[in-house]
């Protein structure tokens, strides 16, 4: 009797393990609550999605909220997503741990601010020295670019000041309460802390690293493989979506505040404080992102046995398509 | 010939109990389907990473140096908030569970109090700690110390009344000195289980305490920011087989040392 339990038991968990592979009627979108990705929350507001896939036979379309990149790419690596709006960063990392998604088209550029206590002076870098810096953590797009950024200035990240590794919500109570000097976090966090008057933006990323890529358009390779008439209408709603915000800025802060449940005026206020810009062509980040890679790469020398490629990162031929029939 | 099967068989028995050969048996066992559904059925190391590759991450990580380094800091924290939690615990315990009106001024307020989750205390302990190993402490701290307290006073409140009149008629009257030598000894084996269930919740509460920034090193630390962001599913495993084998470890010393040696008196029970 016992045996018969274990055996049923474990075959009962395998069965629930082992993906399966099913036809494509419900789309499963991946996505976080920032500014940085409108484009989806805007296709899905106006049911974009739902209406132009229905002709692929997808009758259901369902978002995701993730507080960050990782979990959002460890549901995609367990199969629970089909695309995602996410940070260049996590699905650079799921890919080198055997991710089949690439890349299809880019999102936004750019978008984060450096925040530090309104008693701290700031002039230049320099004067971040001996401060506590609170980000995401290593291996996310703030940790890279903040580094980069510090090293360009001549500044050494792991001696000269310290950074700590936190989530938002947890850098803001830091921020707030003092037990760090500054933060460095994507829009709209940095408009957040300067409203509640616990501190200053201080360095836009773009004047810390330009144009570098921030978030992107992820496919799953079953997708890309199995459905590619889908993957180019998802990528035409998410042109048509980008452009629409770009048209459109204060219905775009209307979506995203009625989305996450915001005051229209603070993501108004985010908007136009943040240097960040929406795009939609994966060719713009596409050199910065593989930038990204080698440093993951170099994070994790020991793990992996080459830095990824452009051709194992990004597909953008569905874009290319796009773009060559309309012009 | 009946005898001497008999004799075989109590031998058998008492080789396999001596030996811990079932113990020894039943996880070659479990090793065996892990590793055969890992590489013959999910197929996936990212699912469900083989026993092999749990092995080999094990011993790239231990001769790395930073796993030491991990579950020393995370003992420090463990440390920190299982002390508190203790001396806490015991002094608000007794005196809930001895005096009648502690009881019903402290009752309300633990109450509320008690089912909160450790997580949900994470703001504020950035917020009044910081960030240092006491912030993390502190999480350690609020998810081991209710056990502790409810066990003490649950030992207090049941203390023989036999005990107390005894004590009184042999000349033991002053209050102190009834807790010292009356209650505090008869609650001492709650009070054990007490800091043997807390070690357990609390070190349940280090991987959470570690999350927020507190160290840069530490098993929770290491769990979430650096494998759960990489998506390294064979070192987390490794991290969470750590983690049980700590709590084991930790258990059975309670088990083994303090409850046999400290209650060695308490003889005549059933267990």
């Amino acid at each position: 009797m016992l045996i018969v339990t274990v055996t049923a038991l474990v075959i009962a968990a395998v069965s629930f393990l082992v993906p399966k592979n099913q036809s494509l009627t419900h789309l499963r979108i991946g996505y976080q609550p920032s500014t940085h990705q409108i484009a989806h929350m805007t296709a899905m507001e106006k049911e974009w999605w739902r209406e132009s896939l229905a002709k692929f036979g997808i009758n259901e379309v369902s978002d995701y909220e993730f507080p960050s990149g990782p979990p959002e790419m460890q549901a995609m690596l367990a199969g629970d997503l089909d695309i995602a709006y996410v940070g260049a960063t996590p699905p650079i990392t799921a890919i080198y741990e055997g991710l089949d998604a690439k890349i299809v088209a880019g999102v936004q550029i750019q978008g984060s601010h450096l925040v530090l206590r309104l008693e701290v002076d700031y002039t230049g870098p320099d004067d971040l020295r001996g401060l506590k810096v609170a980000t995401f953590p290593p291996g996310s797009i703030q940790d890279t670019v903040l580094r980069k950024w510090l090293i360009d200035n001549g500044l050494d990240p792991e001696n000269d000041l310290e950074i700590v590794a936190m989530g938002a919500g947890e850098a803001i109570s830091a921020i707030t309460a003092g037990a760090v000097d500054g933060v460095f976090l994507p829009h709209p966090s940095p408009v957040v802390i300067e409203l509640e008057g616990s501190g200053r933006m201080v360095v836009g990323s773009g004047e810390m690293w330009l144009n570098h890529t921030c978030c992107c358009l992820v496919v799953s390779g079953r997708l890309i493989r199995e459905y590619p008439d889908v993957v180019e209408q998802i990528i035409r709603i998410h042109i048509n979506a980008t452009k629409y915000n770009k048209d459109h800025p204060d219905e775009a802060a209307e979506i995203y505040a009625r989305k996450v449940g915001w005051e229209v005026e603070t993501v108004q206020y985010s908007l136009d404080t943040w240097d960040g810009y929406w795009v939609s062509d994966p060719r713009i980040g596409l050199n910065v992102t593989l930038e990204y890679a080698q440093v993951i790469y170099d994070l994790n020398k020991t793990r992996y046995d080459r830095v990824l490629t452009e051709e194992e990162l990004f597909d953008t031929s569905f874009y290319d398509s796009i773009i060559e029939k309309e012009t | 010939m009946t005898q001497l099967t008999s004799l075989l068989k109590k031998k058998i028995i008492s080789f396999l109990k001596k030996k811990r050969i079932i113990e020894i048996f039943s996880s070659l066992v479990a090793i065996g389907i892990w590793e055969f559904v890992a590489d013959f059925i999910v197929k996936n190391e990212f699912i469900l990473p083989s026993f092999s590759t749990v092995a080999t991450a094990f011993f790239d990580l231990l001769s790395s140096g930073i796993m030491v380094m991990d579950v020393l800091t995370s003992l420090l924290h463990l440390t920190i908030g299982l002390t508190i939690a203790t001396c806490v615990g015991i002094l608000v315990g007794a005196i809930t569970g001895w005096f009648r009106v502690a009881d019903r001024v402290a009752d309300p307020i633990i109450e509320i109090l008690r089912p909160i989750p450790p997580l949900a205390w994470i703001p504020f302990a950035i917020v009044w700690l910081h960030l240092t190993h006491y912030a993390a402490g502190f999480i350690v701290f609020v998810g081991a110390v209710f056990p502790i307290l409810v066990n003490t006073y649950a030992g207090f409140r049941n203390v023989p009344k036999i005990l107390v009149d005894s004590a009184e008629v042999l000349g033991c009257t002053k209050r102190h000195d009834l807790i010292k030598a009356v209650a505090f000894p008869s609650a001492l084996p709650f009070i054990t289980t007490g800091i043997r269930i807390g070690t357990g919740v609390g070190w349940m509460c280090v991987v959470a305490a570690e999350m927020f920034g507190v160290s840069k090193s530490g098993l929770g630390y290491r769990i979430f920011q650096k494998f759960y962001s990489f998506h390294q599913m064979d070192n987390l495993l490794v991290y969470m087989i750590i983690l049980g084998l700590i709590a084991l470890f930790l258990d059975s010393f309670f088990r083994f040392y303090i409850e046999e040696r400290l209650l060695k008196w308490r003889k005549e029970t059933v267990a």
